[in-house]
């Protein structure tokens, strides 16, 4: 049952990924399959041999402690989604509707927010932590 | 744990033959790579949450697609209803396609060091399979790029969105099948939570969440109302705009900021007629509440008022069931003639509409007159409408 249904997927994933090969090659309005082609080689050469050799180092060398390193995921995914806009904030194609927040102030502020929540996430860990030490070892040793 | 994979007992494929040693430096060396979560577990929970996402963004997607281009004979059984079908689907393609972007991150971020995984290939099977994950991980990393950018209509690349997008979804859907059924026992295996603890893996699996929490919040405010407070980070806010409604492609865009004082609704069909806008006022007004729903994730709910479709289309003597082309103003466009099947053409909701929340149509939102029907995409809620076409 798990083989046939692995067989099944295996199958499904070539079949879509031939669909997908058949209409990048034969759809009219795209002129050169090969531009995207550059654009798709282009993006995982910037993320694996730019991104993230920048990232392990950040990690193993200057973030320390996991509510630093979970600060720093969640301002990167801030900064993901909210960088673009804050970059075009000027560009709407004299569409007022189209990127009408002031991002360049709301950006920092998520990140000011997000920080505030990490050093309260870091006082709460350190004053329980704190809270505990002088307690009596077996006190540890019940709680599996 | 690789070397237990069927595939490495029965090779239908000759073995590879080894690399020379001096090469294996760097991240190819052992221990290259000190955190401990670089691990299968960790992969699993994140793959799982990544897998989801992905998935709703493909299904959305589909749905997108076949609401804007339906193949023919699928055209007559899309449903006119649930009435924000489009504003939940697309909601949900541009809120899990954000959410994917921490996942994938932390996903590649933990699997990283399987990249350099010595010898880079043991048999031409794996070789292939590793060759499958290259194809998966640039087409998301595709998708997730010119979809974000696709909210904010930034386009730096030299190939046409739309198309793009929609055929490198199908090879991001494919590829992530292949690597399921590829890392199917390595996933069975790590499916439920372990005895042994990893240090450091709810800490890094907690941040995780809480990075998509933060992205979700400050964006989904462009289509969730109750989020619209938080909403500080998404390209749109569904309050902002002319009349307080956003706008897609502005008259000043579509060259219909004046709309020629002869202007006179068409309606061709068995009986033929013209209507002016005095005229289209006169005839019996109904209203209804409807969203404007982008596929760029924002939408915006409005009271509109104007003449029923329906009743246009009767008044023209066409037969029942008939569908609809409607023409707009516009010089040029890829939307300027929209088809209209007639399920929606004959909907009570669907109306010509010549007023937004009580007042007369702005130009940005299709002055004299626009399309607005339910679980419709936004760009075929046609602006400027200059003609009405019975189709059979």
């Amino acid at each position: 049952m798990t083989a046939w249904l692995r067989g099944a997927a295996l199958a499904a994933g070539l079949a879509l990924i031939g669909f997908g090969l058949y209409g990048l090659l034969t759809d009219p309005y795209l002129t050169d399959p090969a531009q995207v082609l550059t654009w798709a080689v282009g993006a995982l050469v910037l993320h694996d041999a730019v991104w993230l050799p920048l990232l392990c180092l950040v990690g193993a060398r200057l973030a320390r402690g996991p509510v630093l390193r979970g600060w720093l995921v969640v301002a990167a995914a801030v900064t993901a989604a909210g960088l673009p806009a804050v970059l075009r904030a000027d560009d709407d194609h004299g569409n007022p509707s189209l990127l009408p927040l002031p991002y360049l102030r709301n950006w920092p502020a998520v990140l000011a927010a997000t920080a505030a929540l990490a050093l309260v996430t870091w006082l709460v860990i350190w004053l329980v932590r704190r809270w505990r030490r002088p307690r009596p070892v077996s006190r540890r040793g019940d709680r599996s | 744990m690789e070397s237990k994979h069927p595939g490495a007992r029965r090779r239908l494929l000759p073995a590879v033959p080894p690399p020379p040693a001096f090469l294996r430096r760097g991240p190819f060396r052992d221990g290259a790579f000190s955190s401990a979560l670089h691990e299968p577990r960790t992969a699993v929970v994140l793959g799982r949450w990544l897998g989801a996402a992905l998935l709703v963004c493909f299904l959305t997607g589909l749905i997108s697609h076949v609401l804007q281009d339906p193949p023919g004979p699928l055209s007559g059984l899309l449903p006119a209803r649930p009435v924000n079908g489009y504003r939940v689907t697309q909601g949900l393609h541009v809120i899990s396609g954000l959410a994917a972007v921490p996942l994938a991150g932390a996903k590649l971020w933990t699997v990283y060091p399987r990249l350099f995984e010595w010898p880079p290939a043991r048999s031409a099977t794996h070789a292939l399979e590793r060759l499958g994950i290259a194809v998966l991980v640039a087409a998301v990393l595709l998708e997730l790029f010119t979809g974000l950018l696709n909210t904010l209509q930034w386009y730096p690349w030299p190939f046409p969105f739309r198309q793009t997008h929609y055929w490198v979804g199908w090879l991001a859907t494919g590829g992530l099948l292949v690597h399921i059924a590829a890392k199917a026992p390595l996933i069975a295996g790590n499916w439920r939570r372990p005895q042994v603890r990893v240090p450091g893996r709810r800490a890094f699996l907690t941040s995780v969440a809480a990075a998509v929490g933060a992205v979700t919040l400050t964006t989904a405010g462009q289509t969730v109302p109750w989020l619209r407070t938080l909403n500080l980070l998404a390209p749109r806010r569904p309050d902002l705009g002319p009349q307080g409604l956003p706008v897609n492609r502005t008259a000043a865009q579509a060259g219909t900021v004046a709309v020629p004082a002869t202007w006179r609704l068409r309606v061709d069909g068995p009986r033929p007629y013209e209507l002016t806008l005095d005229e289209l006022a006169q005839l019996p007004q109904h209203e209804a509440v409807l969203p404007i729903a982008c596929v760029e994730g924002w939408s915006a709910s409005a009271r509109w008022g104007g003449v029923r479709v329906a009743d246009l289309l009767a008044r023209a003597g066409a037969p029942a069931g008939s569908a609809l082309r409607v023409t707009s103003l516009e010089t040029d466009g890829p939307y300027r003639v929209m088809e209209m099947p007639a399920q929606y053409a004959e909907d009570p909701l669907t109306l010509l509409a010549l007023r937004v929340n009580g007042e007369t149509l702005d130009a940005d939102h299709g002055f004299p007159a626009r399309i607005i029907a339910p679980n419709r995409p936004g760009v075929l809620q046609t602006k400027w409408v200059a003609r009405l076409e019975v189709v059979r």
